[in-house]
């Protein structure tokens, strides 16, 4: 090879490297942070959303080996506001955006923290409306409450049950969830009775013996948390209320409480994405699944499902920003996340002016034997709905 | 001596902002260090002035982030002024907590301890104004004043320090008045200050006015650089808990004690702890003031000064003959 022909081959390297390096889509290091309870009184709840937080950028990792890679940062915020937002500022100036949180209560603060930095901020764990009403640009959520309350009213509806008595915790998620069953119920012609309850009371057979002897309603609701749906259900088998059935919405129709309550549970329909056993049919799930186990040595829950569809959402949208070059633009991630209209593992999403997803309808899953089989929708059916059946 | 102090102060107002200023996180745990050291202050002077232990702080913290915060937002009122409020409705709150003042030792902590818990169900069930267990989002933040925002890291971070400097120059002026050497004696006995006139329950009473300001101060500022308020974040345990903490850490019976052990205990959990161990730090941190009582029980202020008590000028004792003379 002559001087003049080694030149030419050199300057053309040069010049497709400077090509492929320099313009949009090119390989690009994401890094997102995860500010979420790994300590506290939420810890349970926030650990199993980072997973599947985690599952969505090793998926993505793997998916764009070479090409682009996501860094992800998470911080304990230790169940506490003022912790959040210092978790926030600190992984501010190092991030491009922000998936993470669980609790109303926490996401507030963190994510107008993350407003003020300029950056997207993308959750599932905060279903309070007040949530998408002040105005931020930055802020996105793939639930709300008001998909726990259409799933809750739908299955009713389908059931043609007629009286309904709610039991809800006096928390600010709950208690609006409550609200919006009501209403939908009371729409569709239903008599509803409610009862709310201290977050701090564990005697649940006082409430149990009002619903019995003056509600006499056909279905008990139940919304709160955990530990209170364990009181209410303990001490419905003492009070043994003559209902058709007993429902409620999260943290229910779980494989965590089909396995620590088997008999407490049998027969309670809760919202659930997953049915227990897992079983998931389409081929990224299955991957989600099997990524899910590698890292985790388990099955996901539906905590896990939430925390992976929100990052993926948010993984994809900063890719099409990169590619558009708009990435490090103000708004840009923004403005793709808008342009967002897709199927997902939880349902389709689409996200309006607010950043809320307004397509958002749980499916309600019933605790049978040791299994959690999906009953509504028709369509995400894995099985038919026992009906009339109690615990007891 | 009073140099130090003042270079110490002067460094806060002029050094930091410089170092610091840029660096939004260090500066949001220090304004979150100085919180807790206004309300380990407010503690103090219950607690080292008044003779009185309270395990519920908490109570005047949240009272007076509340009554900030609802004033701010509901009623449009100037936020330093709400802030002002917020300490005058703690205050207010301390009033109904004054028949505890008849209890004395575990039985007063006891009882405020039942008092924050009261104030808590109250915020919680007083829906229609405080927005219940929901609590209230979007707290107006600090004002822009002369074109300084206030709101900014810098701002809070100037706010707070003033606040507790005040809260000092206070405490200060109280224990150098004749009322402060009243509360000493009633630290000796209470029966004997009694006996030559003192009126001790209304000086016990003054000073848990006093205390409940500050803290109520202080839960006001922290609702509007927050920005958010729930009853059991506002009534938490921590806001009792924490002030308690520091004072023994830091060094119980002394004015600087509590407000080192909260920026200490609270910047070494956060900077060194959370990173060495992200999870269950608080492990190490219980270690560590575990470790402080058993070989410092009276704190880490004595520890820090002892090096430094051989340079101090020894005190004189006077012969036999001259207090003889002074008794005359």
């Amino acid at each position: 090879m002559t001087f003049r022909s080694r030149s030419l081959a050199c300057t053309a390297a040069a010049a497709l490297a400077l090509l492929l390096s320099a313009g949009p889509g090119s390989a690009t290091d994401f890094a997102i942070g995860s500010q979420i309870a790994m300590s506290g009184a939420l810890a349970r709840v926030g650990m199993a959303t980072n997973e599947g937080v985690t599952v969505a950028v090793e998926m993505f990792n793997r998916a764009h080996q070479g090409r682009h890679s996501v860094k992800l940062t998470s911080i304990d915020d230790e169940s506490n506001p003022a912790k959040a937002v210092s978790a926030i500022e600190r992984m501010a100036p190092d991030v491009q955006a922000f998936s993470g949180g669980y609790g109303s209560n926490i996401i507030g603060p963190a994510s107008e923290t993350a407003e003020r930095a300029g950056k997207v901020y993308m959750t599932s764990g905060g279903v309070a409306s007040e949530l998408v009403k002040r105005g931020l640009t930055n802020f996105f959520r793939i639930n709300n409450g008001e998909g726990y309350s259409r799933a809750l009213v739908g299955l009713f509806g389908d059931l043609d049950i007629k009286s309904v008595a709610i039991l809800h915790s006096t928390k600010d998620a709950t208690q609006e969830v409550a609200h919006q069953v009501e209403d939908g119920l009371v729409g569709r012609g239903v008599k509803v009775s409610t009862h709310a309850f201290d977050p701090a009371i564990s005697d649940f057979k006082p409430v149990l013996h009002k619903v019995k002897v003056l509600d006499e309603p056909d279905a008990i609701v139940m919304i709160g948390y955990e530990n209170d749906y364990v009181g209410i259900l303990r001490a419905a088998r003492v009070m043994q209320p003559k209902v058709k059935l007993i429902s409620g919405v999260w943290s229910l129709a779980t494989g965590k409480m089909a396995n620590d309550f088997p008999e407490l549970m049998q027969n309670v329909v809760g919202t659930s994405t997953l049915p227990y056993p897992v079983a998931f049919t389409d081929p990224e799930a299955q991957e989600f699944a099997k990524v899910y186990k590698e890292l985790y040595k388990k099955a996901p829950d539906y905590l896990g499902v939430f925390g992976y569809v929100q990052t993926k959402l948010l993984l994809d949208a900063m890719l099409r920003a990169d590619e558009a070059g708009t990435l490090k633009q103000p708004g840009g991630i923004a403005a793709e996340l808008r342009r967002t209209a897709t199927e997902t593992l939880i349902g389709p999403v689409r996200f309006d002016e607010r950043g809320d997803n307004p397509e958002f309808t749980h499916r309600m899953g019933q605790h049978q034997g040791k299994q959690v089989v999906l009953v509504w929708p028709e369509k995400a059916a894995t099985g038919p709905v026992k009906f009339p059946a109690t615990p007891w | 001596m009073r140099a130090f102090p003042i270079a110490i102060v002067a460094a806060c107002y002029l050094v930091v902002p410089v170092v610091l200023g840029s660096n939004d996180y260090i500066l949001s745990l220090v304004i979150a260090a100085l919180t807790l050291a206004a309300i380990a202050l407010s503690w103090a002077l219950l607690g080292n002035l008044g003779g009185m232990v309270s395990f519920g702080h908490a109570a005047f913290f949240g009272v007076g982030a509340y009554t900030s915060a609802l004033l701010a937002k509901d009623l449009g009122v100037p936020v330093f002024l709400a802030m002002l409020a917020g300490g005058a409705g703690a205050a207010l709150a301390s009033v109904v907590t004054m028949p505890a003042l008849r209890l004395r030792g575990p039985y007063f902590a006891l009882a405020i301890l039942a008092y924050a818990q009261i104030f808590r169900i109250l915020a919680n069930q007083m829906t229609g104004v405080t927005g219940g267990a929901g609590g209230i989002l979007s707290i107006p933040p600090l004002p822009t004043v002369f074109g300084f925002d206030f709101s900014s890291k810098l701002g809070a971070y100037l706010v707070i320090l003033t606040l507790l400097v005040l809260g000092i120059l206070a405490y200060k002026a109280i224990r150098d008045s004749y009322w402060g050497l009243a509360l000493k004696a009633m630290h000796d006995s209470e029966d004997a200050t009694r006996v030559i006139g003192v009126p001790s329950t209304r000086l016990k009473a003054a000073m848990l006015v006093v205390s409940a300001f500050m803290a109520g101060v202080a839960g006001a500022f922290n609702a509007h650089v927050i920005g958010f308020l729930e009853p059991d974040y506002a009534f938490a345990g921590t806001w009792s808990v924490i002030p308690v903490v520091a004072a023994i850490f830091g060094g119980y019976r002394t004015l600087s004690g509590p407000i080192l052990g909260a920026l200490v205990i609270y910047l070494l959990d956060q900077l060194l702890f959370k990173t060495l161990m992200p999870q269950g730090h608080q492990i190490m941190f219980g270690v560590l003031l575990g470790a402080m009582i058993l070989f410092s029980p009276s704190g880490l202020l004595p520890l820090l000064t002892k090096p430094f008590a051989r340079f101090k000028p020894a005190k004189r004792t006077p012969t036999p003959e001259k207090r003889h003379a002074a008794a005359a």
